[in-house]
């Protein structure tokens, strides 16, 4: 026999004149193998049209689909409400970005306006950069390690996560330092420990870091924030207090 | 959000010296890893008084620097100086841990915000950290002066200054305070700086500790309290 499942979702549209955030209760009966996002999409079709929230690939590759569950940021896609013995679901927003309404916030913009301001993508040596040059080849345990960071669906779990990120607007967040480890590893890119430096050494970067670890403890890629974040916080230390730069 | 800091094409970020961010991070954990293992020693020496008064007379002879004077009671100075030490390591420990103290009132809703929403044990414990820390601003310079203005320590001394002197008030607060502030900092140390990656054990760890470190500092206050009790004014030192 199948349960009924109660769904308690956090409503607001901001768009909307008047409306106030609110908690609204929704039953719906579990079917074998449901996600969140199955869930979501029923109540959707057959309870309530207005309800908004975001998904694009279902199969936890594009990142859109983050939500707190039941007091944990992820992803409702990869989230199996048979997971929840007492039947009762609570879905709420990723705090700590903009929302658009209901589930729904505007991760896009954060990740981009990140990537702008860390400057996170590759900057090409200036011979690779030269379409008539063969691309040099790259090491296996190379690219295996870039890989393991390049994992990141940027679903701004790590972000909401984080109680120093929603403390401090300026902090980058455990997305922005993987991001930067990734490029810092990266043989092609032109740029040097001092360039990576000036972007993350201060109090902004990993010397803001608290080490509370809701990244680690929730990213729904198993990236390892803790381990990245204190080598990047060792390495810059030494580098930068045997400097002379001010 | 990170809008607010863009200006035309650039961003603009606070104003921050490199160097300088990397320094209060060491100095922070550095002043921290001296407090945290001094606090481990201390209370295990306070806590000799649980072996009797003998014992704990030795050990603050000891500690005097009992071996390098004739009389073989060593010397106050010791104390004092070395509390003035303790004072400066704690006001560059608090200097630096500042910059972590949510200082804004909108800093506080949104970590009490994210405490209701979020479900997560570490950032819980960092909470209590940092309020202990808090409240130890206002005690461990309490405890400090005291120890530079009234160095005597011994069986008869210490617990007249616990019970006469009313200082078990201090010492009730203080120690849940340093214990939980220590253990937790001590344990968040070493995943920061990736000493150690052992998380679950590290954090069984700290947390035995505190109960354990607890346990000892509460029995001990309690044989200062059984011992002040029964001192008559004016207190003499206990010659053993
Ligand atoms: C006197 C006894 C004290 C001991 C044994 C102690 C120990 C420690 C240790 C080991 C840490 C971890 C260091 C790090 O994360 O780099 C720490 C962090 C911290 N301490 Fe203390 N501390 C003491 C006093 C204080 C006081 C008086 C304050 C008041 C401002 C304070 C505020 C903090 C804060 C807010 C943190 C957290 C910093 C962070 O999470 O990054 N501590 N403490
Ligand atoms: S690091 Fe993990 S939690 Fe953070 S954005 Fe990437 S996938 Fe999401
Ligand atoms: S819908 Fe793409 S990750 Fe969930």
């Amino acid at each position: 026999m199948s349960r009924s499942l109660t769904f308690r979702i956090f409503r607001y549209d901001p768009q909307l004149p008047g409306d106030a955030p609110k908690m609204v209760d929704y039953q719906l009966d579990e079917t074998p193998g449901m996600t969140v996002f199955i869930a979501l999409n029923r109540l959707r079709a057959e309870q309530d049209p207005s309800l908004q929230f975001d998904f694009v690939c279902r199969a936890g590759i594009c990142g859109s689909c983050a939500m707190v569950i039941n007091g944990l940021p992820t992803l409702a896609c990869r989230t199996l409400t048979a997971k929840y013995s007492d039947a009762v679901i609570t879905l709420m927003p990723l705090p700590g970005f903009e929302l658009i309404g209901d589930l729904s916030v505007n991760t896009g913009k954060f990740m981009r306006e990140l990537a702008e301001r860390l400057k996170l993508w590759l900057h090409p040596k200036a011979q690779q950069a030269d379409i008539h040059h063969l691309e040099q080849p790259m090491e296996p345990e190379e690219a295996a390690k870039l890989y393991e960071l390049e994992r990141c669906v940027e679903c701004g779990v790590c972000v909401s996560a984080c109680a120093t990120a929603q403390m401090r607007d300026t902090f980058v967040g455990a997305v922005g330092m993987m991001k930067i480890a990734r490029f810092e590893l990266d043989s092609r890119d032109a740029r040097t420990a001092d360039d990576f430096y000036h972007v993350i050494g201060t109090q902004d970067g990993v010397f803001g870091c608290m080490t509370l670890l809701g990244c680690q403890d929730n990213c729904p890629k198993d990236l390892p924030h803790m381990q990245q974040i204190a080598y990047l916080r060792r390495k810059m230390a030494g580098t930068l207090i045997a400097s002379s730069k001010v | 959000m990170l809008t607010k800091y863009r200006i035309g094409e650039g961003w603009l970020g606070y104003p921050q010296s490199h160097r300088w961010s990397a320094i209060a991070d060491v100095l922070q954990s550095g002043s921290g890893l001296i407090l945290g293992l001094f606090l481990l020693a201390h209370l295990h020496f306070e806590s000799s008084i649980l072996l009797g008064k003998a014992a704990f007379y030795r050990v603050a002879n000891v500690l005097e620097g009992g071996w390098f004077t004739s009389s073989g009671h060593g010397s106050s100075l010791l104390t004092q100086t070395f509390s003035v030490f303790m004072l400066l390591v704690v006001m560059v420990h608090a200097a630096t841990a500042l910059r972590r103290f949510p200082a804004q009132r909108r800093q506080w809703q949104a970590l009490r915000n994210h405490n209701l929403l979020i479900n997560h044990q570490d950032t819980r414990l960092w909470f209590w950290q940092m309020v202990t820390g808090f409240l130890m601003f206002f005690l461990v310079p309490m405890h400090l002066v005291t120890m530079i203005t009234n160095p005597e320590i011994g069986p008869h001394l210490s617990a007249a200054r616990v019970w006469h002197d009313n200082y078990w008030l201090v010492y009730i607060l203080l120690l849940p305070a340093v214990v939980i502030h220590a253990m937790l900092g001590l344990y968040r140390l070493a995943l920061k700086w990736g000493v150690n990656f052992h998380r679950d054990g590290l954090r069984l760890l700290a947390k035995i500790l505190i109960g354990y470190l607890l346990v000892l500092g509460l029995c001990s206050l309690t044989a200062y309290l059984l011992i002040g009790s029964g001192l008559t004014t004016p207190v003499t030192p206990f010659i053993p």
